[in-house]
């Protein structure tokens, strides 16, 4: 058993080690476009735990019937989202060397494309959670077993319309539905303690009516463990996850710059050569 | 016909409610049948069956079969 | 639907909001994955026996618009046929953005109804009264809009906008005594205008609660011998076109909406006639961009020159 859990933990280590190698490909390649690097490397954990493990998918059909949902309303993260969607095989390498490039299926923000495995065009941040209850209430509806994961950020905790949705959920008993709030403790152009504070994120989802625990984003042990004990509570399940922005190499973890900026060749270089070293095996 | 007995069969016709279950005691809310919708559609009919225009006191007042009797008295209905 | 004659008139009793009720709860017989979701508005939607008699197929989500178009485009992503509804500012405006993304943006199939919208609800102020739906609307694409004339165009609306493909909104207007305009069963296309009355010297162009208004204006117009024919715009997008083309044989349009004149039907109208190489003067009449004080609907409608005879006089005045 004990052995089993390693191989798991090794396999979801090796697919974030992947995916940050995507992001700095795609990165790179977007120029002076620029990207959202910050925001994804903070969910680049969650992001492998759910598609490298813990979301029931079909590798060769995206649009399958019964496969778990995953909506990223944090949008502007689909660096991230994008790169897990190529390890899982839904996208190609080639087609991640697009992003953000002209007439592109790949944009800063995600548009629907459900070929791609891309299921909602999210980026204006507020509406994730919503479109999560109404995935989890047909699942219901429909009598089946799929779950559903949305993804939000916490300076995205600053609209109303996160809290109309948290409100809803355990009204309508979903306990399909997980939410995982990547708090990096920063938004665009500062901290959240100095644009607009979101303090006792636990206490607010709870206070809800969600199942909530607080975990380090990118201990996948702690998240796998989460999944596997919340699997049977009756209720929607909120997972305050405590995240480095920019996590994974020196230079943007943390470092608020790099919550949109271009990624040069130079610094592509010393990122290439971290992941290499701090090979995360 | 009465004017009672036809007062009846427009409540049973219009609420649509099953003969066997009508009785003069009936109040609106008090049967799904007479919900807001069916007590438009029960003041539509009486006001066509009896040739009256109800007013709107008198349309909101209107709260139960025995009620409404008084009410089409006052527009002329003799019972 | 039982589309006869006595239902015709209780239907036109109850008006358009109780009628909203009623057709959807004869929808609900026929289409088995309807969803029907409400803000808190179940009884002002005439909704409440459709809450008792499918409670599988209602859902509430309280004071939260925008929560509800998510919670809507999830459910219509997963092949779901939904119904949205509350009041007309609140369904479009409060909810604006979200519109956007789900039903233009992604093109989630929703019809969201509009209750109350223009004047009728005065007497509880602007905040309850609707006169920019259609403009903020119209500036997102794909999106199908209908203002019905009468209790009768609203279920032959909604059950033409609930079986297209097209994500819609549907603009209720009147109160309740909404008077009839259609006494029988007739054919209903969406983007098909509807020449209610035809005349050789002025077209006029009107939806909603102005068609009826129009069609007194055009009997008063007659006895000055003027000929006016009559337009029932019911889709103002996507407009139809070849009306506005025909209606260049007259002297004078004429367009009539309880609605802004900037960015609703007159405007969407103009838009149209703007490109065609002749065409005659077109009389804007509605509500001037203003917020008046308020007043029961009657009071608004005099205040803002949409009362029959006042259109009369403005029409003279340019004609």
């Amino acid at each position: 058993m004990k052995i089993k859990e390693t191989d798991q933990i090794k396999n979801i280590k090796n697919f974030a080690f992947q995916v940050r190698k995507n992001i700095l490909e795609m990165a790179v390649s977007a120029g002076s476009s620029s990207a959202h690097f910050g925001g994804a490397l903070s969910i680049t954990e969650i992001v492998s735990t759910l598609f490298g493990c813990q979301m029931k998918i079909d590798k060769k059909n995206p649009q399958w019937e019964d496969r778990d949902r995953f909506i990223l309303s944090k949008g502007h993260a689909c660096l991230a989202y994008y790169a897990a969607l190529c390890e899982v095989g839904y996208i190609s390498k080639e087609e991640l060397k697009t992003f953000e490039k002209n007439d592109t299926n790949l944009l800063g923000h995600p548009v629907i494309n459900r070929n791609l495995g891309i299921d909602f065009s999210n980026g204006s941040l507020g509406m994730g959670l919503s479109l999560g209850i109404g995935v989890a209430i047909s699942s219901k509806k429909k009598k089946k077993k799929f779950k559903v994961y949305v993804i939000i950020g916490d300076g995205e905790c600053n609209e109303g319309s996160i809290w109309e949705a948290a409100m809803a959920a355990p009204n309508f008993k979903l306990n399909n539905l997980y939410v995982i709030i990547d708090k990096n403790n920063f938004q665009q152009t500062g901290s959240n303690k100095e644009i607009m504070n979101v303090e006792n994120l636990k206490d607010k989802w709870s206070s809800f009516g969600w199942h909530t625990t607080e975990l380090d984003g990118h201990n996948i042990q702690d998240l796998q463990k989460f999944f596997k004990e919340s699997k049977n509570i009756d209720k929607p399940k909120a997972i305050i996850a405590n995240t480095v922005k920019g996590k994974g190499f020196s230079f943007s973890e943390n470092n608020n710059d790099w919550h949109h900026s271009i990624l040069s060749k130079s610094f592509h270089e010393k990122a290439i050569n971290e992941l290499k070293k701090n090979n995360f095996k | 016909m009465s004017s009672k007995k036809k007062y009846r069969d427009i409540f049973i016709q219009s609420l649509s409610i099953d003969e066997k279950k009508f009785n003069e005691k009936i109040k609106y809310n008090e049967i799904p049948e007479w919900d807001s919708i069916g007590h438009m559609t029960l003041m539509s009919s009486l006001e066509e069956k009896f040739s009256i225009s109800m007013d709107t006191d008198d349309i909101v007042d209107f709260s139960s079969f025995e009620k409404g009797i008084k009410i089409l008295e006052k527009y002329g209905v003799k019972f | 639907m039982n589309i006869n004659e006595r239902n015709i008139k209780i239907w036109s009793t109850i008006g358009a909001r109780a009628t909203l009720g009623i057709a959807a709860l004869e929808l609900a017989k026929e289409i088995d994955n309807l969803m029907v979701l409400t803000c808190d508005v179940s009884t002002s939607a005439g909704l409440d026996r459709f809450r008792k008699t499918y409670p599988e197929k209602y859902l509430d989500l309280g004071i939260a618009e925008q929560n509800m178009i998510g919670v809507a485009a999830g459910l219509a992503s997963e092949n779901f046929n939904v119904i949205t509804t509350t009041f007309a500012p609140f369904q479009t405006m409060r909810c604006c953005e979200q519109i956007k993304v789900n039903l233009g943006y992604m093109e989630q199939k929703i019809c969201m109804v509009g209750i109350a919208s223009g004047l009728a609800l005065g007497t509880l102020g602007y905040t309850h009264c609707c006169i920019e739906d259609v403009g903020v609307l119209r500036s997102i694409p794909g999106i199908t809009i209908i203002s019905p004339a009468d209790s009768l165009e609203t279920v032959k609306a909604l059950e033409a906008a609930v079986k297209s493909e097209t994500p819609s909104y549907l603009r209720l207007t009147g109160s309740s005594n909404n008077p009839i305009i259609y006494n029988k069963n007739y054919e209903f296309k969406i983007g098909k205008s509807i020449t209610l009355r035809e005349g050789k010297d002025i077209t006029i162009f009107c939806a909603g609660a102005m068609v009826h208004k129009s069609l007194e204006v055009a009997k008063i117009l007659e006895s000055k011998n003027i000929s006016s024919k009559v337009v029932n715009m019911h889709t103002i997008k996507p407009i139809d076109k070849m009306a506005i083309e025909e209606a260049c044989n007259s002297k004078l349009i004429v367009s009539v909406e309880e609605h802004n004149i900037i960015g609703g039907l007159g405007s969407a109208i103009a838009e149209y006639k703007s490109s065609l190489t002749k065409s005659p003067k077109q009389l804007f009449l509605g509500i001037k961009d203003t917020y008046s004080k308020g007043g029961n609907y009657k009071f608004l409608q005099e205040k803002h020159r949409l009362t029959s005879n006042k259109i009369v006089e403005d029409i003279l005045n340019s004609y």
